[in-house]
């Protein structure tokens, strides 16, 4: 295990490198002038040339390059233009929402996939079955935009049961996270109910089923746990997407998560803070592949990466 | 059941347990501390320290808790605020008398030493100000005694009056946003960026307490949902901002007080100068004439704007009145063109006079105003090229004078020597604003004429001549001035409407009945 761990590690890293330098190469691209950004466009020439020469920007692009490498690997992501915070530190207090409404989104979507899978491939051509492919292409098909104020109007205004907006406690929690996890919840309905059919003609289930084995048991334990490893990729995969897509739902919610301060990174032109959100959802999203992989190995042992 | 034991208590429940772990350290977004207003914003303020507050969110919240020497009235002239008094020995000297019994919201006295650090504050580089840009002509700043200042100018420049409104911080706060404390009639209880802002009212305020507890502002980048929150009355007032297509929805779903008064935001269609056609004075006329402002302001803007005549509005001290609001008239466009050189190869057929681009947000309001302006003008023979761009581009090419036509709005004009910024041949990028490169000798002299002078009268006479050439000129084609609209509960009284979108009667404002 240590090996494969050591062996993923180290796989990780030129693509931990490529996504820094894609980030360093368009955030220097994107047209707009830092300087001006914190300075005013009523400043002198000779402050903003100072201010230039002081942040480095004067410099060759190789070299700043150089010192943001230089810069990252000590941790330090800047300050915000604006109120001169430290970068890190303003990303820091908003980890905690995003992870909170990420993780809610992922909840929400296993509760409602796995049984909603599992009834469509036990029921396969039944109503059950087909509310379950409808749902799928519902929750495939509605954009989070429209998905979050129809819910709003639903629950917050016509029921009065939730707020309409907002971090708070759970009431606060549940219309956001329904909303970024409802097209995870289709995908994963999908892929579990399409995993399991698939299973069920594999010739171990037949043996188990011939040694007397209770059905259900036989769907639960045999048949899904094997089902598995597809789904744990689509999890994987999906939960990075949820980490970086949650931009529209957090701006929609008024959630003060790192997708909503990207976004009002990138609306103020808050350069250094705008780098610093975007290398956190990257980075997440390789941590999250990372983990990935790691539980396919526990899942299943067999899995090697030597090819 | 096996299927509740495998997977909602091997990978479900900690999934929630963690997300509602995070949920329980986080502030309810509903605290609403009894008898304060709640405000919604769309982006909200990016720094409230005074020295730093430029956008319009972080200027209108900071002066809520930040005195300045003085403020501008209604008509932009300024008025005495912690400054009871202020003379002018000669043209380069102003001594300011304060206000006495003033007090910081931590119970300090505010004095002159705090004036002075402030202004030398946001003047020293090292601090990186954006403000030292416009505070420029202050030579010197020093306290003379407890409670006079003195400020010394590098010349003669009237609009230095406009830069009494910086609010003023206790001498040794620091430039890193920590511990702000002001004099105002709100104090700044929090300031989460992005999400909330909470005020807590002063109540031993110089100029009268404020009559509710406190204000939140509430920041909901949503359009609908700001409203949607108005509509559960978690939110009792925004102001402007809100979709023009959404006013008569609230006013019939949500028993909403709407008002609306003129505001002085200025939009204008900016034009190349230098480009072969737009040169001709003509040609310009003929596109000003060519635009129906009153549909589009009708029918895109749902009459959130009135006609304008230039970038001054009329409650402006400086408004000339006798400059008249150009007319919708596409026979005079036509004539114009041909008279200039340009006319139709094929009468009303399909092919153009000419052709131009133009440039704009790729906002939905900016593109259906586009769309207006490319049918409208293809009317008279002039075909519009629509180029819609993200901000930063769309900008970045505008500063570069990488056009033909584009359309912007001039917000926060106090002074009338904006138009040296604008319009001084000496104000081409990157020295000024002038981006259509108009150049004009008198306009020049006249505009340098203004700054010298420290008379409002006279300046008034210079202004109003600037104003007449540049309606004759047309380096910009005025388009209209946006009307501030309100949007409150029916429990609210004392909100007023200010020309330049201020919040300032917050600390008037009261509920008929208990909040909430």
């Amino acid at each position: 295990m240590k090996r494969f761990l050591l062996h993923r590690i180290l796989l990780l890293l030129p693509t931990l490198f490529g996504a820094v330098t894609l980030v360093f190469i368009l955030i220097h691209a994107v047209p707009g002038d830092p300087v001006e950004a914190m300075l005013g466009e009523t400043a002198s020439s000779a402050d903003k040339a100072a201010l230039a020469r002081e942040l480095g920007l004067d410099q060759p692009v190789l070299t700043q390059y150089i010192r943001f490498l230089g810069d990252l690997a000590k941790g330090d992501l800047g300050r915000s233009l604006y109120n001169q915070g430290s970068v890190s530190a303003l990303i820091a207090t908003r980890i905690p929402a995003t992870l909170e409404l990420t993780l809610a989104a992922m909840a929400i979507a296993l509760l409602i996939a796995f049984p909603l899978g599992i009834l469509a491939a036990r029921r396969r051509g039944s109503g059950a079955d087909r509310f379950a492919l409808l749902f799928s292409l519902f929750g495939l098909a509605v954009p989070n935009f429209w998905l979050g104020p129809l819910l709003m109007i639903a629950f917050s205004i016509q029921l009065g049961w939730l707020p309409v907006s907002g971090r708070g406690g759970a009431a606060h929690l549940l219309l956001p996270a329904l909303t970024l996890g409802m097209a995870m919840a289709a995908i994963l309905t999908r892929m579990i109910r399409s995993g399991l059919i698939e299973t069920m003609h594999e010739d171990y289930i037949r043996t188990a089923r011939a040694k007397g084995l209770d059905e259900r048991r036989v769907w639960l334990k045999h048949a899904l746990r094997n089902s598995l490893i597809s789904v744990v990729t689509i999890v994987g995969l999906q939960f990075g997407a949820l980490l970086a897509g949650s931009i529209v739902t957090e701006s929609i919610f008024s959630w003060p998560g790192i997708g909503r301060l990207t976004l009002q990174a990138i609306q103020t032109r808050d350069y250094p803070l705008v780098q610093g959100c975007v290398l956190t959802i990257a980075f997440s999203y390789l941590a999250v592949n990372l983990a990935t992989d790691i539980i396919y190995r526990i899942i299943d042992p067999r899995i090697t990466y030597e090819d | 059941m096996l299927l509740s034991k495998t997977l909602k208590l091997h990978a479900v429940i900690p999934l929630l347990c963690l997300a509602l772990g995070f949920s329980g350290c986080a502030r309810s977004a509903d605290d609403r501390p009894p008898g304060a207003l709640v405000v919604a914003l769309e982006s909200g303020p990016t720094n409230l320290d005074p020295r730093y507050a430029t956008d319009a969110d972080s200027e209108r919240i900071a002066a809520l808790v930040f005195d300045s020497l003085a403020r501008p009235d209604r008509s932009f002239r300024p008025q005495p605020e912690l400054a009871a008094s202020w003379d002018a020995p000669d043209e380069r000297t102003f001594i300011f008398h304060l206000r006495r019994g003033v007090k910081f919201h931590n119970g300090k006295d505010l004095t002159a030493a705090d004036v002075a650090y402030t202004y030398r504050s946001a003047l020293d580089p090292r601090n990186r100000s954006p403000k030292r840009g416009i505070l420029r002509f202050i030579e010197s700043v020093e306290a003379n005694g407890a409670y006079d200042v003195r400020f010394r100018l590098s010349a003669p420049f009237a609009a230095f009056t406009e830069t009494l409104t910086l609010g003023i911080v206790p001498q040794g706060t620091p430039v890193d946003g920590s511990g702000l404390v002001g004099s105002g009639p709100f104090s700044l209880e929090e300031f989460r960026r992005g999400e909330r802002i909470v005020l807590k009212a002063n109540p031993s305020y110089w100029n009268g307490a404020p009559r509710v507890s406190g204000v939140v502002f509430k920041i909901i980048p949503d359009a609908i949902v700001r409203v949607l929150e108005f509509r559960k009355r978690t939110v009792d007032l925004i102001q402007n901002y809100f979709e023009p297509d959404m006013l008569p929805w609230l006013e019939h779903n949500s028993r909403a007080v709407v008002s609306s008064a003129q505001g002085t935001n200025f939009q204008y269609l900016g034009m190349n100068l230098e480009h072969p056609i737009l040169k001709h004075r003509a040609a310009r006329e003929a596109i000003a004439c060519a635009i129906d402002r009153d549909a589009i302001i009708r029918h895109i803007l749902k009459d959130l704007a009135v006609p304008a005549t230039g970038l001054l509005a009329p409650q402006h001290w400086a408004y000339e009145s006798s400059v008249e609001a150009i007319h919708f008239d596409p026979d005079r466009a036509k004539r114009l063109l041909d008279e200039a050189g340009f006319p139709d190869p094929d009468g009303d057929g399909p092919l153009p006079r000419f052709k131009l681009s133009f440039k704009t947000t790729n906002l939905d309001l900016r593109k259906r105003i586009a769309e207006a302006l490319k049918e409208q003008l293809a009317r008279v023979g002039i075909e519009l090229e629509v180029r819609t761009y993200e901000w930063g581009t769309f900008y970045a090419d505008v500063k570069k004078g990488n056009f033909h036509l584009y359309s912007l709005e001039w917000i926060g004009v106090v002074d009338p020597d904006i138009y040296y910024e604008l319009f001084h041949s000496a104000s081409v990028p990157p020295n000024g604003n002038n981006r259509g490169h108009y150049r004009n000798l008198e306009i020049d002299m006249l505009l340098e004429r203004g700054r010298r002078e420290m008379s409002i009268d006279k300046r008034r006479v210079i202004y109003g001549e600037v104003q007449r050439i540049l309606a004759r000129d047309l380096p910009y084609v005025p388009l209209w001035w946006w009307r501030n609209v309100a949007v409150m509960q029916r429990t609210l009284r004392g909100f007023e409407l200010y020309p330049d979108g201020n919040l300032i009667s917050l600390r008037r404002i009261s509920f008929a009945t208990p909040a909430g």
